[in-house]
């Protein structure tokens, strides 16, 4: 990865927590967890229109997801937990079992609306 | 160096969160055992300080008296520093710079810490899945102990999710280990990393997986993921799950606590009994593992070879 690199930190959100036992097939929860949140200069620097979508790339893969402004201190990417942030995670576990599920490196990119 | 919640709720004038977000991931916490309780010793809000500490201001931030937003992956920096200033050593100015807070807000924490009658100091996710991870959650219980020099103080861990608690429990006084546990030699092997979920998947060294009341098909890394739908995959679970999809085998069962009793271990570690007020059409998790059980009793026993003959 060469361009700038933002921390991602993976976590729940309330709404995340109900859709789990909603049901993981709802297209509520398939958006949930497919929007993240940045800073609105970072997306400015970065091109990304809120509501955009973006692609992510990390050391260990890459997903797309859509792309809103929140509040989050620059340099920061904010997700909730899903399958696309599995694509995403670390995959080992430095002897502890633990996978580090926050504070990845990843680069973003704005994908053209097609 | 714990303590139950009741003794939170009733006793605990200092609060700190390190890395939670209770308002969004344990929304009863606060209503239940801390800042919203009348509790013996402490009988309203005023009577009670809650600290947050995180990298994001999360919704919680609005409910805590202070707020101190550090540098992502500088936790273990802060609580080295604050094990410093708690027993007066002099700490370096320009790293306590990096940590993104200044000596005063440090300084003026352990004061507030020092005063307390009774501290808790509750831990999430964003301390222990972070860079430091473990050292991250020890440097935290040494902490706490090296706090009742001067008041008591106790650790505790914000466990997410429905029992994960009772599983490290069961385990515990099963086996001795709370996790990652091998029992193929007769007798119980503990070391994460190596016989741990993830550690297990990710290398490929399972050649099966029974996954009971969890949905790693939606959580975990993607080349764990890949490989148990490369296995036979059961899954044990009332809805049809990530996990579920790329399973051979889904078993529907009761809801525990809903339609299946059972017992429940709160994040505390007291264990509750449940009383289902409805009636499921499907068995219990535990009723589908004992018949799993007794069906594998009846196959005769497995014994290693070589060279084609049973080993003794």
């Amino acid at each position: 990865m060469a361009g700038k690199r933002y921390i991602m930190n993976a976590g729940r959100t309330t709404k995340q927590g109900q859709q789990i036992n909603v049901g993981k097939d709802h297209a509520e929860y398939q958006a949930i967890v497919g929007t993240l949140n940045m800073h609105p200069d970072d997306m400015k620097e970065a091109g990304i229109v809120s509501g955009g979508t973006v692609r992510v790339r990390s050391d260990n893969g890459e997903a797309t997801f859509l792309c809103k402004e929140g509040k989050i201190p620059r340099g920061m990417i904010f997700v909730p937990y899903g399958p696309p942030t599995c694509r995403l995670m670390g995959q080992t576990t430095d002897g502890t079992g633990m996978p580090t599920s926050k504070g990845w490196e990843v680069e973003v990119e704005p994908i053209a609306a097609e | 160096m714990t303590c139950t919640l009741g003794e939170v709720k009733n006793r605990a004038d200092f609060i700190i969160y390190w890395g939670g977000n209770p308002a969004e991931c344990h929304p009863r916490h606060f209503t239940k055992y801390t800042i919203m309780q009348k509790g013996k010793f402490v009988p309203n809000r005023k009577a009670r300080t809650m600290v947050l500490v995180d990298i994001r201001e999360t919704p919680s931030a609005k409910a805590s008296d202070i707020f101190l937003q550090i540098t992502p992956g500088k936790d273990f920096e802060v609580i080295t520093t604050l094990r410093a200033l708690v027993k007066g050593q002099r700490v370096n100015l320009d790293l306590v710079a990096e940590t993104g807070l200044t000596i005063e807000q440090l300084q003026d924490l352990v004061d507030r810490m020092k005063k307390a009658r009774f501290g808790v100091l509750f831990f999430g996710m964003g301390l222990s899945m972070t860079r430091g991870k473990h050292m991250n959650s020890a440097a935290v219980l040494a902490l706490a102990a090296e706090m009742n020099a001067f008041t008591k103080f106790v650790a505790m861990p914000m466990r997410g999710h429905g029992n994960v608690t009772g599983a490290d429990v069961v385990l515990r006084y099963t086996t001795g280990y709370p996790f990652g546990i091998n029992m193929c030699r007769g007798y119980p092997r503990f070391n994460p990393g190596e016989f741990s979920t993830v550690d297990l998947l990710v290398r490929g060294d399972n050649d099966a997986a029974l996954i009971l009341g969890a949905d790693p098909g939606a959580t975990m890394p993607q080349p764990g993921i890949d490989h148990l739908a490369r296995i036979p995959t059961i899954v044990l679970d009332p809805k049809v799950t990530h996990t579920s999809r790329l399973s051979r085998v889904h078993i529907t069962t009761a809801a525990t606590g809903i339609s299946a009793p059972g017992t429940v271990y709160r994040m505390d570690e007291i264990p509750l009994p449940l009383r289902p007020p409805l009636k499921s059409p499907y068995p219990s998790d535990e009723e589908v593992i004992r018949r799993i059980h007794q069906a594998v009793a009846k196959r005769p026993g497995w014994r290693p070879t070589l060279n084609g003959k049973a080993m003794r």
